[in-house]
Formats: C-alpha cells, sequence, structure tokens
C-alpha cells in the first residue's frame, strides 16, 4: 500500500502536469473520429492494426465468450487484430484513475457501471466521448432506454444523462432463487404475491428452517434491502434516489417502509444474525449446498448455480410484486481519453453488440441486449432471460443501492450489519445512511 | 504516503557513541567524495520518501476527484472536517488497540518465550529444539498476510468456521459471530495481529539474550537466585536497547498496519475496526476523495513521526541514564 501509494502519486502528480495541456482537447478528437467516418465504421473502409482489449471476465463467463465471437468478427471484417489483455476486477477498481492518466492505456476497456465507477472516470476526463459513435452506429435506437441510462454521464460524473461514455453489451438483475425440493418436502407452495412469499417464509421458520440464505459483509443484504425499498417504490424515487431528480426521504416512504419490512424480517427469523460477518462467497456455497431454501441475489449467481446444484432443483422467479427491481446494464466497453485507435475501438464495440456475439451471450445465459431469445435451448437460462426480458420492458431496472454517491457501499453494508445486530433501531441506522447520503449528494451536484 | 518516519532500525547497531564530535578530515577534496556515496541514498530518499510527501501535503489542501479532474484550492478545510469526522477519530482510537495488539502483548510474550526458549529449554532440552520452537514462532512472520488472512476469516467464520465447530462439538449452542458483531470483531483482529506479531519480539530477544554476559547469571545463581529473581534482575534490564528498538518498530507498524485490516474485515462491522490507513485507501480509492485521503494520511505521519521521536528520546534518556549509573 505505501510504495503503491508513493508510486501512484508520483505518477498522477507527473501526468496532471503534463495532461493539462491537452485536457480539454478530448471533445475535439471524437468529433475528429465520429465525423471522419461517419460514412466508414461499420462497412470495412477503416483500416485497423493491432488494439489492445481489457478486461476481467473470467474464460468460461458469457461476456468473454460473446467477446471472443466479436473478436472474430470483427477481425475477419476490419483485418486488424485485437490483443486481449487480462485484468483483474480489484486491479482496475482501484488502479484505472491512475493507469488512464499515462499513454500506455487500452484502446477498449471493460468497466464497471455506476456514478462511483464510470460516472467517476468520465469526470475525470479520462473517458472518450462516444455520442458521434452512438448516432453513427445505432447504439441509441439499439439499446432499452434503462439500459441507456448507465451508458451516460454529465460533468459531475452523475448518470442518466449527459454525453455516451460507454456501451454495455448485456445485462443483469436481482431475482429470486429458490431451492425446489425444500418447498416441496416442507410442503410450502411457492409464492406468487408477496404476501405468500412472507407466508412461506414463515412457514420454513415455523419448520426450524431459516429460510434466507443471507451475507451481511458484503453487498447481498444492502440488495435484499433495497429489493423491500422498492417494493413500496415507484420510478420517480428511483428518479430522484438514483439521478437526484428530487428529494429523497429518509424518514418515510419507501426507504422508511422497506427498512422497517427488513427489520420485521430480521426480527421474525428469516435471517440468521450471524450473516452480519459473511461474505457472498459464504452464501452462495451454503444456497447450493442445500442449507437455505431462497437466496435472493444478482443473475451473476445464475451460471454457477446452473452449473453447481446436483442436489435439488433450482427455481427462479422475479421478486414477487416489485414491479422495480434491482439491476442495470452489465459493465460498460469504454474508449480511454488516451487511446490511439478511437475508430476501431469504437467499430469493435459495435461488432460486441452486433447478433453474433449477442445470441452466444443469450444461449450461456449472460442477457444480452440486444439478442434474439429464441436461440436458448436450456430451461433454465430460458426462465431467466424471459424474466430479464420482462423486467426490461417494463422499465422495471432500478440500479443498486450503492451507486448513488461515491463510497455508499461501505455505508449500505454497515447498515445491514447494524439492522442484523440490532445495534441501531431502523431510524438511526437510515438516519446515518441519510446524512452520508445527503452529503455525498451536495458533493456531486455542488449543494 | 505514510513513509516518512524511520522504520527499519538495525537491532544489532551498538548504541550511537552518544554525541561525540566526530573526526573531521582535515583535507576538503575527500570530503568531496564522500558526499558521492551519499547521492544514491540522496536520490532514493528523495525519490520514494521527501517528494511523494511533499505531493501528498500538497493534495490535502485541495478538494480533489482525482485523474485529470481540476483540483480546487481549498486551505486547511479538509483538516478542519477531520476534526470532526467521527471514522477519523474511531480510526486513531482502533490504533490504540492495534498498538496492544502488535506492541505490547507481543513484547511481554516475546520477553517470556525468548527467556524459556534461552533459558529453560536450550539448557535443559537442547538448542536445536529451542532454535525449530524459534522457527515455528517466526513462522506467522513469513507467511504472507493475504493467505494468513483467508486462513483466520474461516477460521472466524460464525457458520462454518473452525473455531465454531469446535465450539458447538463441545457443546456451545450459540456460539459467537466473531468478524459480524462490532464488539467482536476488533478483538478477533486483534488475536491474530498477536499471533502474526509473536515471532518478532521473541527472535530478536533471543538473539539479545546471547548477548549477555552468562557470568552475571552464573554469579546470580550462586548466590541463591532463582528463574525469576535472574530473569528480572538480569535479562530485562539487559535487553533493554532491544525492547526500544521493538517498541519503535512495532508501534509504527501498529500506526500504519493495512494489510490484515484489508484482508480480514475492511474496517468492519460497522466500522469497528477502521485504522487510519484503511481509511485513507477508502477516501482516495472508493470515494475518490483523493484531498480529504491525503489529509488523513498526512495527519497519520505526524503522529507517526511524533511517536517516534518520543519513544527515540526515552531510549536516549535512558541510555544516558544507564551510563551515569555506571
Amino acid at each position: 500500500m505505501r510504495i503503491r501509494s508513493a508510486l501512484s502519486a508520483v505518477a498522477v502528480g507527473a501526468l496532471a502536469v503534463t495532461m493539462a495541456a491537452c485536457g480539454s482537447g478530448n471533445g475535439g478528437s471524437t468529433g475528429d473520429g465520429g465525423g471522419s467516418d461517419a460514412s466508414g465504421g461499420a462497412d470495412g473502409e477503416l483500416s485497423c492494426g493491432e488494439i489492445t482489449f481489457w478486461h476481467y471476465e473470467g474464460d468460461d463467463s458469457a461476456m468473454n465468450q460473446s467477446w471472443l465471437v466479436a473478436i472474430d468478427e470483427w477481425e475477419a471484417a476490419i483485418g486488424g487484430t485485437v490483443k486481449v489483455e487480462k485484468q483483474t476486477f480489484e486491479q482496475l477498481q482501484k488502479n484505472a484513475k491512475i493507469v488512464l492518466t499515462g499513454d500506455d492505456v487500452p484502446d477498449v476497456m471493460e468497466y464497471n457501471k455506476g456514478n462511483g465507477t464510470a460516472g467517476q472516470l468520465a469526470s475525470q476526463g479520462l473517458l472518450t466521448e462516444l455520442d458521434d459513435y452512438a448516432a453513427d452506429y445505432g447504439w441509441d435506437s439499439v439499446l432499452p432506454s434503462s439500459i441507456q441510462t448507465t451508458a451516460r454521464y454529465d460533468e459531475d460524473g452523475l448518470m442518466g444523462s449527459g454525453p455516451w461514455f460507454g456501451v454495455p453489451t448485456y445485462g443483469e438483475y436481482v431475482t429470486v432463487y429458490y431451492n425446489e425440493e425444500m418447498f416441496a418436502d416442507n410442503g410450502i407452495e411457492v409464492p406468487t404475491t408477496f404476501a405468500e412469499l412472507e407466508a412461506a417464509l414463515d412457514a420454513f421458520v415455523a419448520a426450524g428452517i431459516t429460510p434466507l440464505a443471507e451475507a451481511g459483509a458484503e453487498y447481498p443484504m444492502g440488495q435484499l434491502w433495497y429489493q423491500l425499498v422498492l417494493h413500496h417504490a415507484d420510478r420517480d424515487f428511483v428518479d430522484a434516489f438514483q439521478l437526484f431528480d428530487g428529494d429523497v426521504d429518509f424518514t418515510s416512504g419507501p426507504l422508511k417502509e422497506g427498512t422497517d419490512t427488513l427489520q420485521g424480517w430480521i426480527d421474525k427469523g428469516y435471517i440468521n444474525p450471524n450473516a452480519s460477518g459473511l461474505t457472498a462467497e459464504d452464501m452462495g456455497v451454503a444456497f447450493i449446498a442445500g442449507k437455505y431454501p431462497v437466496m435472493v441475489s444478482g443473475s451473476w449467481w445464475f451460471g454457477r448455480l446452473n452449473a453447481e446444484i446436483s442436489d435439488f432443483t433450482l427455481g427462479q422467479m422475479i421478486f414477487p410484486e416489485n414491479s422495480l427491481n434491482a439491476g442495470s446494464s452489465g459493465n460498460l466497453l469504454v474508449i480511454p481519453t488516451n487511446a490511439k485507435e478511437k475508430d476501431c475501438a469504437a467499430s469493435f464495440i459495435d461488432t460486441a453488440l452486433a447478433q453474433g456475439a449477442q445470441n452466444k451471450l443469450a444461449e450461456l445465459g449472460g442477457l444480452p441486449v440486444a439478442g434474439d431469445a429464441s436461440v436458448i435451448t436450456d430451461e433454465n437460462v430460458k426462465v431467466l432471460t424471459q424474466n430479464w426480458d420482462a423486467i426490461v420492458a417494463d422499465d422495471g431496472l432500478a440500479f443498486y443501492p450503492d451507486w448513488p454517491v461515491a463510497g455508499f457501499y461501505d455505508q449500505v453494508v454497515s447498515f445491514g450489519q447494524s439492522l442484523l445486530n440490532g445495534s441501531k433501531t431502523p431510524d438511526q441506522a437510515l438516519d446515518t445512511l441519510g446524512t452520508f447520503y445527503q452529503e455525498g449528494r451536495a458533493d456531486i451536484t455542488g449543494e | 504516503m505514510s513513509n516518512a518516519a524511520p522504520s527499519i532500525i538495525d537491532p544489532t547497531a551498538a548504541p550511537a557513541p552518544s554525541r561525540g564530535r566526530a573526526p573531521t578530515p582535515g583535507r576538503r577534496p575527500s570530503t568531496r567524495v564522500y558526499w558521492l556515496y551519499l547521492l544514491p541514498g540522496g536520490i532514493a530518499l528523495t525519490v520514494v520518501i521527501i517528494v511523494p510527501f511533499a505531493m501528498n501535503l500538497w493534495y490535502s489542501l485541495h478538494k480533489w476527484k482525482g485523474g485529470l479532474a481540476p483540483m480546487r484550492w481549498i486551505g486547511f478545510d479538509n483538516y478542519v472536517d477531520l476534526m470532526s469526522d467521527d471514522a477519523f477519530w474511531r480510526s486513531f482510537q482502533n490504533s490504540l488497540w492495534m498498538i496492544v495488539a502488535m506492541v505490547i502483548v507481543p513484547t511481554l510474550i516475546g520477553i517470556v518465550l525468548a527467556a524459556v526458549l534461552f533459558d529453560v529449554v536450550g539448557k535443559n532440552i537442547g538448542t536445536r529444539t529451542a532454535s525449530f520452537l524459534r522457527a515455528v514462532y517466526y513462522l506467522p512472520q513469513i507467511l504472507p498476510i493475504a493467505v494468513a488472512g483467508i486462513v483466520w476469516n474461516w477460521i472466524f467464520n460464525a457458520e462454518t468456521g473452525a473455531l465454531n465447530e469446535i465450539l458447538r462439538s463441545l457443546g456451545v449452542t450459540d456460539p459467537p459471530n466473531w468478524l459480524g458483531v462490532p464488539g467482536l470483531a476488533l478483538p478477533a483482529v486483534m488475536i491474530v495481529l498477536v499471533w502474526i506479531q509473536i515471532g518478532y519480539p521473541t527472535v530478536i530477544f533471543m538473539s539479545a539474550l546471547q548477548r549477555v554476559d552468562p557470568e552475571l547469571y552464573e554469579a546470580a545463581e550462586i548466590d541463591g537466585a532463582g528463574w525469576y529473581r535472574r530473569f528480572r534482575a538480569i535479562t530485562i534490564p539487559q535487553i533493554r536497547p532491544e525492547t526500544f528498538v521493538i517498541t519503535l518498530t512495532c508501534t509504527i507498524a501498529a500506526l500504519k498496519v493495512f494489510a490484515p485490516i484489508y484482508v480480514l474485515t475492511r474496517g468492519g462491522p460497522e466500522g469497528s475496526t477502521l485504522v487510519p490507513s484503511y481509511y485513507t485507501f477508502l477516501n482516495f480509492f472508493d470515494k475518490s476523495k483523493i484531498g480529504y485521503g491525503a489529509a488523513v494520511a498526512t495527519v497519520l505521519t505526524f503522529v507517526i513521526i511524533v511517536v517516534a521521536v518520543v519513544i527515540q528520546s526515552l531510549q536516549a534518556r535512558a541510555e544516558r541514564r544507564e551510563e551515569e549509573g555506571r
């Protein structure tokens, strides 16, 4: 840490000086690129050498597989080559803002979407504006609107408006996974309404089974909380909470109601208080092992659950009666400001949105943003994708609880732990959360 | 960021020839040659410590998101904000617990272990056994912290961890949620730190004991002093220089501890294990509040410098007293 920080400081400092001169030229270079290739791009007039692509998806993941298809197609069509350099998520998450100030940057890079991540980079001037490319290639008409939200950031790094800075090729959402055998063995009906869900959870508690697999030391607990908040919320709330379009009340309304519901769930024994120290991995492993009948978590778990669960049948459903669900586009493909082959990079991104790559995603359960669900053969993948399509069609993506302000993740984790441990009342915990939120929001919007 | 204070001190270095005038060479050209030898070190010091430290100070006076974002001069506002920041104060409060876990407890255990290994095991069972045990105690120091952290994380896991499995098999129906409850997470982290640290003082004290003149022990033994009396009257005073070195290096390490916290708890649950360097990291990387993080780092650096100076002046005073006593 010490050495890295020192080096980073040197790097940032040195580069801040050298970059200051060309910092204002970002828009210009994009304009050039978009303009000059308005007639080129997809139809192959582009001449490209080698472009570098950084990402951090596992080899077997649907994302990686679909990008491999895109690479093949792009290389065949354009004649260039794509050099893939694997990174780790942590590495990029922590170092991107330093690495991207240098000259040795990739032409295309995967990066996490959201205010605190891609939004930060955009507001730090490290990402290329993609508006011209989006118009030329028609991305703005291909992608559904709630998917586009995470592609665009304003000058404060706030998503939802402003220029395009990244392009998602897949999506993700929070869903309810359940163990069909545990429901059947205990004679409990699979719920279809919220009231039935609570009744089912009660029935498990009565049978001596803690129903929800949870993890309080990482994101899952916060996402469950957000699902419950969304249960009481509408689109206006999401716009206010996530996009700062309106005031957010932490003492009444959806946040208060959702928090009280969660506290009720903890009190009724739906969640093991020990979860406060457990990680997402602990939660997933316990669910796969058949220790808990229900797990509320993201579609990113699907591939693993589908592959590893052998002792029971995996069931999935959209969180009952929620018209809004935690979820968003997947990570973005971005073009760093200092990238050298921007036009070629954009044309590669376009190939990643084309049918070949998108259908590969669909087949593997990767939730394509522009794919064709009819190519899917696996029954579970079909359900996952159909639920996704239903949520997107319903404009039901509500993003994630930790997105609105930078550093909120730790606050939300801590909030969930306070409720699990009973160290704060729901009102006190909400108050702490609200204070941080309002300060962070004021920071971003400039009071 | 926090590396302005000396962190490595040669434990075998003899006490400095106190403030005696250094012999000044008569001819001028040779002094110039000496300066040449200092150059590499001087450059390294400038590049690795002085420049980053100055830049850190500079950043701490700005509001800055990092990257290519504009920097805004805000004077001492970051420092003023720190004064009313609960997380900041809690992190330094936890630093005191880190000192307990990394300095006080390991040093006390280390003295006893070293004396037992050297005096009892070494003399009665054999020096090879003593060396073997010494190596065993030192093992956690060699183990990468990431590995140790993962193992301890599993040991402390409330549901599937080894510790709670053992407790359950002993009939404890509701074993503690070690890393999930604020009141327990800090002690749990402290246990891990003690485990990591013990080897260091033990090894240094054992080498210190070899330096002590055996005649002192023989004389005391002939006079009828038992093991404990010899330990109190000879061992402890004789190894005082090493004690100072350990206190200094470990206190600095405790103040800037980062890796064990990062691997074990990430400052949680509910911020109960937050420490200054992790708080800096959070501000720097997660919140992109570079200026604020730099301010925390600067305060931490000054605290470390002050602590180091205090410990060193205490050592100097103790040495002076000893010399006068002779």
